[in-house]
C-alpha cells in the first residue's frame, strides 16, 4: 500500500524507507496511507493544494488524530475514515468510524502499530 | 442516556429542557449556525417524576453527526474564515467522540427535525448502529411548532422505534416524551 507524504505530496510505496526516516523531499514524518485504488484520485486531489493548504492541513489532522509534532516518530494516517479535502472541509466515512476500524496507524522503530479501536472503547 | 442524532436537529435544545424542567438549570449554548456542540456535555443524576415513579439519569448531550463538515457553510452564515475553518475542525473531533461515547450509553435518544428528509445516511447509520449493539432507542422528532414538520414521515422511516414528536424549543409534548423515557429506561 502506498503512502502520501502529507506536507508535500510525495508517494512512497510501501515499506520504503522514507516512512521511518522521514520524506526525502522534506523530511516530514506524517503520511497518509493510502488505498492503491485511490492512488490516481489522492494525486490529483494533493496537486491542487498550495503549500500554505497543505502546511494547514498538516497542523490539522495532527490535532484531530491527537499526535503531537514535536515527536520524532513518524505516523501514518489511515484517512479511509475521514478524508480532509481542503483545509477546512472534511468527509467522514460514518460506516467506517462506527465499525470502529483503526483511524491511525502509528510505526516507529520497525512497526509498531497502536491499535485505535482498543482505544475506542475508553473514555478521554 | 445520549442524546445523539444529525447537527441543528435540537440536541443541545431537549438537553436545556430536561435539565431546566428537572434541575432548574440550562445545559449549553444553541445556535442557529450547525455544530454548536462540539464537545460532549454531561449533566449527572437528572432525578424525572412521573406520580409516584422516580427515574434517576445522566444526561449526556452530543455533537451532531455529520458525514460532511465543510468551513464555507459556516461562512455563509456570517462567520470569519478563520473562525469558520476552526469551527470544522472542531465539529469532526466532535463526531468522532461522538461515536466514541457509544460505549457508554445505556439508551439513547435520537434527535431528530421532523421538517427534513429522515432518510438521510446520518439517521441510517446512528439508529442501525445502535441497534446493533442493543442500546435501546427512542426517536424524538423535534421541532413539530414548524409547519414543514412531518412526523409521519419520521414514523413510516423508523418503525420499529417509539417515536415522540416534540417541540423543544416551546416545550410541547414533553410530557409524552418524559412518560416514553420512563418506557425507555425502565
Amino acid at each position: 500500500m502506498p503512502h502520501q507524504c502529507v506536507r508535500c505530496g510525495t508517494m512512497y510505496g510501501d515499506g520504503d524507507k522514507a516512512i521511518l526516516e522521514g520524506c526525502k523531499e522534506c523530511g516530514a514524518k506524517l503520511f497518509f496511507f493510502i488505498k492503491k485504488s485511490h492512488v490516481e484520485e489522492s494525486k490529483k486531489f494533493t496537486d491542487n493544494l498550495s503549500k500554505k493548504e497543505k502546511a494547514e492541513i498538516e497542523k490539522d489532522v495532527l490535532d484531530l488524530v491527537g499526535a503531537k509534532l514535536e515527536e520524532e516518530k513518524p505516523v501514518v494516517l489511515d484517512f479511509e475514515s475521514i478524508r480532509v479535502l481542503k483545509p477546512g472541509k472534511y468527509e467522514i466515512d460514518l460506516v467506517h468510524l462506527f465499525k470502529k476500524e483503526p483511524l491511525v496507524y502509528k510505526i516507529s522503530e520497525g512497526k509498531y502499530i497502536i491499535d485505535l479501536p482498543e482505544v475506542f472503547k475508553k473514555k478521554d | 442516556m445520549g442524546l445523539y442524532g444529525p447537527p441543528n436537529g435540537g440536541k443541545t435544545t431537549l438537553a436545556n429542557r430536561i435539565c431546566e424542567d428537572w434541575l432548574g438549570e440550562t445545559m449549553g449554548s444553541v445556535s442557529r449556525i450547525a455544530h454548536e456542540t462540539r464537545e460532549i456535555q454531561i449533566k449527572e443524576q437528572i432525578v424525572v417524576k412521573s406520580g409516584n415513579k422516580e427515574l434517576m439519569f445522566n444526561l449526556v448531550d452530543t455533537p451532531g453527526i455529520a458525514t460532511k463538515i465543510d468551513f464555507e457553510d459556516f461562512m455563509k452564515s456570517g462567520m470569519k474564515k478563520e473562525e469558520a475553518k476552526k469551527r470544522a475542525k472542531e465539529a469532526t473531533k466532535g463526531v468522532i467522540s461522538s461515536i466514541k461515547w457509544l460505549d457508554e450509553m445505556d439508551a439513547v435518544v435520537v434527535v431528530l427535525d421532523s421538517t427534513k428528509d429522515p432518510y438521510s445516511q446520518v439517521n441510517i447509520t446512528i439508529v442501525g448502529n445502535l441497534a446493533a449493539r442493543n442500546i435501546p432507542v427512542l426517536i424524538a422528532a423535534n421541532k413539530v411548532d414548524l409547519k414543514k414538520s412531518n412526523i409521519e414521515g419520521v414514523k413510516e422511516a423508523f418503525p420499529q422505534y417509539d417515536v415522540i414528536g416534540i417541540s423543544a424549543k416551546y416545550g410541547n409534548q414533553l410530557e409524552d416524551f418524559y412518560a416514553a423515557l420512563f418506557k425507555l429506561l425502565d
